[in-house]
């Protein structure tokens, strides 16, 4: 009876908690992938930049450097964003053509300068930055659901969704998978590789913004509390296959759950640990990422 | 050295040229001589952080060398420094056993961690492997932190037993480094010219041929991440000797990364030369601006991408240079 109890009241709430973060870590994953299948550049610097757009968006709402009201705070944090990977990507654009790995480094190097100018603004302190969200808990067989909860699923449904459609279906879409199947075939075919880049690195960053605005409820805000949130995100792109973004999406969830399940049952003190070996295990058993074993390999 | 020479594939000759460990031979006898005279001229503040940057270098040089002979990058070398630093720091505290015997001990876990990390990623290959490093540096604190009983915890560990009784402790925390660095760095020049270290350079620039000639590709990667993991641990045995100190903050994530940016400031060069370069940025930097500690990974951003943007562009401006002297 007690163990059917702690089933029921650890278990089921450990798993649904993990599916909401493990959608935040989908959410970060699927920016990392974006820019991985187009321009074959791991954004090291993912993290940093959306931790510095989370601190800006507190920046302009508290009061510390305007008061806006939330909306709008958010609204120039994403232009903010949105210039930012512009730029990135400008300046390495030339290595992306050259060497995936070189330009994989300097995205380490604008990690560096986004987490630095983090700290010369908005110092070392942490601050809280919470959301205007419905505070309510309702019990759904014997479910704890809060407003947070719904509101994540409900953005995090939004957003990806809408990304599919794009990718799917608009011209854009397509020329991104073009892109991603065989740059060269679609160059030829006169499609401006730079310029799906950039959309890729733009979407990537709005992500990145909506996923670290989720997360930093649950916590608080400090120069390395996003970064630290995108680390399990590459966990998830890296299960994933780090090609795919549904794998992304199925590999956030994992993460999530596994990390919830790890943390409470066994030790949180080992979850960094934790993280590398479900990584080696994931890459040894699914070299190309989970969803690929599921189809199977054509021939 | 030389009928080695003659049996280079030109794309090998470049590489032999680039790695300058056998041109530049005076010029590596006269900067070691000038760094044996040094301590005679400075003062101990600056004896101190010169053995701190040869500890660095060693580093460096553990991780241009995975770049150059696995062609792969590494964010998590922290792991390979802690293992030496805190074999040596165990060693010293727990049983009062100096470096003879500390750092033998250091280069062997290092060396089977390196293969022990290596295997599970045999397959592993450019991005993958970088991240599989990042969260192997992840790790790195919470398992200090963890095994306190054996490593202090947060507070870490003092070095403290002479390598040779005697001489004056600041002097041997200097030499003792130097000495490593230059041994590690003979250590390479000599694997350059191996049959070993060529076959790893096969490997490397063609792994078909490679294959046809009996060096297997998982070979190479768990022998390169072995000798790699080796010399990292001897970074961090020196790490700890010269700085006298073992705690988890000198094993964080962002020390791995300063290892890699060093080793891109250097050009992932193995000379003696160049490591000295790397570990001196690596050093020096965070000590100068300890006032504004914000710059510091301003700084770092800066030359990473300083420093690669260099390398992109310098040829293409030196090939438009000559090519407007032919013309003129």
């Amino acid at each position: 009876m007690s163990f059917w109890d702690s089933l029921l009241y650890d278990l089921f709430p450990l798993i649904w908690s993990g599916m909401i973060t493990g959608c935040l870590y989908a959410l970060g994953a699927l920016g990392l992938v974006m820019i991985f299948k187009c321009s074959k550049v791991v954004n090291f610097s993912h993290g940093n930049v959306a931790g510095l757009t989370a601190f800006l968006v507190y920046g302009l709402s508290s009061g510390m450097l305007m008061s806006l009201s939330w909306g709008a705070a958010v609204l120039v944090a994403l232009l903010g964003a949105i210039a930012i990977a512009f730029l990135i990507y400008s300046i390495i654009s030339p290595l992306v053509f050259e060497s995936d790995l070189t330009s994989t480094i300097a995205t380490l190097g604008f990690g560096l300068i986004a987490q630095g100018v983090t700290l010369l603004i908005f110092g070392a302190d942490i601050v809280a930055l919470d959301l205007p969200i419905p505070r309510f808990a309702v019990s759904v067989l014997g479910l704890l659901v809060t407003g947070y909860d719904l509101t994540v699923l409900a953005v995090a449904v939004v957003t990806i969704g809408a990304l599919f459609m794009v990718i799917d279906h608009t011209k854009l879409g397509i020329a991104f998978r073009a892109i991603s199947e065989n740059p060269f075939a679609a160059e030829v075919c006169g499609l401006n590789l730079r310029s799906v880049h950039y959309f890729a690195w733009i979407t990537a960053s709005i992500l990145g913004v909506v996923g670290a605005l989720l997360i930093v409820p649950t916590t608080f805000l400090s120069v390395t509390t996003v970064a630290t949130f995108m680390l399990q995100a590459f966990a998830a792109a890296v299960i994933g296959g780090f090609a795919s973004l549904p794998g992304a999406l199925v590999g956030g969830i994992l993460v999530g759950v596994l990390m919830n399940l790890f943390t409470f049952y066994v030790s949180p003190e080992y979850s960094s640990t934790f993280l590398l070996a479900v990584i080696l295990v994931a890459l040894n058993i699914f070299p190309n990422g989970i969803l690929q074993r599921v189809g199977g390999s054509r021939v | 050295m030389s009928d080695h020479a003659t049996h280079l594939a030109p794309g090998q000759v470049i590489l032999s040229r680039l790695s300058g460990v056998a041109t530049s031979g005076l010029t590596t006898a006269i900067l070691v001589a000038v760094l044996i005279v040094m301590p005679v001229m400075l003062g101990g503040s600056w004896i101190f952080t010169l053995g701190l940057c040869f500890a660095n270098s060693i580093g460096v040089l553990a991780v241009s060398l995975l770049v150059r002979y696995g062609g792969e990058v590494s964010i998590g070398h922290t792991f390979f420094t802690a293992l030496g630093a805190y074999s040596v720091g165990v060693l010293d505290t727990s049983y009062g056993i100096s470096l003879w015997a500390s750092v033998p001990l250091a280069l062997l876990l290092g060396v089977m961690f390196g293969l022990l990390f290596a295997w599970p990623s045999r397959n592993l290959h450019g991005i993958y492997l970088a991240v599989t490093t990042l969260a192997l540096a992840l790790a790195v604190p919470e398992m200090i932190n963890n095994f306190d009983t054996l490593t202090g915890g947060y507070e870490g560990l003092y070095v403290a037993t002479p390598f040779i009784p005697g001489i004056e402790m600041g002097l041997q925390r200097y030499y003792v480094a130097l000495f490593l660095l230059v041994l590690v760095c003979l250590a390479v020049a000599r694997l350059r010219r191996s049959r070993q270290g060529m076959a790893l350079l096969l490997a490397k620039t063609n792994a078909a041929a490679a294959d046809a000639f009996g060096t297997r590709r998982v070979w190479a990667r768990l022998s390169i991440m072995g000798i790699s993991g080796g010399i990292g641990a001897i970074c961090g045995a020196a790490l700890a000797f010269s700085g006298s100190t073992v705690s988890p903050g000198g094993f964080t994530f962002w020390q791995a990364i300063f290892l890699l940016v060093g080793s891109v400031v250097s050009f992932y060069g193995l000379s003696l030369t160049r490591v000295l370069i790397g570990g001196a940025f690596v050093t020096l930097v965070p000590q100068l601006l300890s006032a504004s500690g914000a710059w510091i990974p301003v700084l770092y951003g800066l030359a990473l991408l300083g420093m690669i943007l260099l390398g992109h562009y310098l040829p293409r401006i030196r090939e438009m240079m000559s090519r407007k002297s032919e013309a003129a």
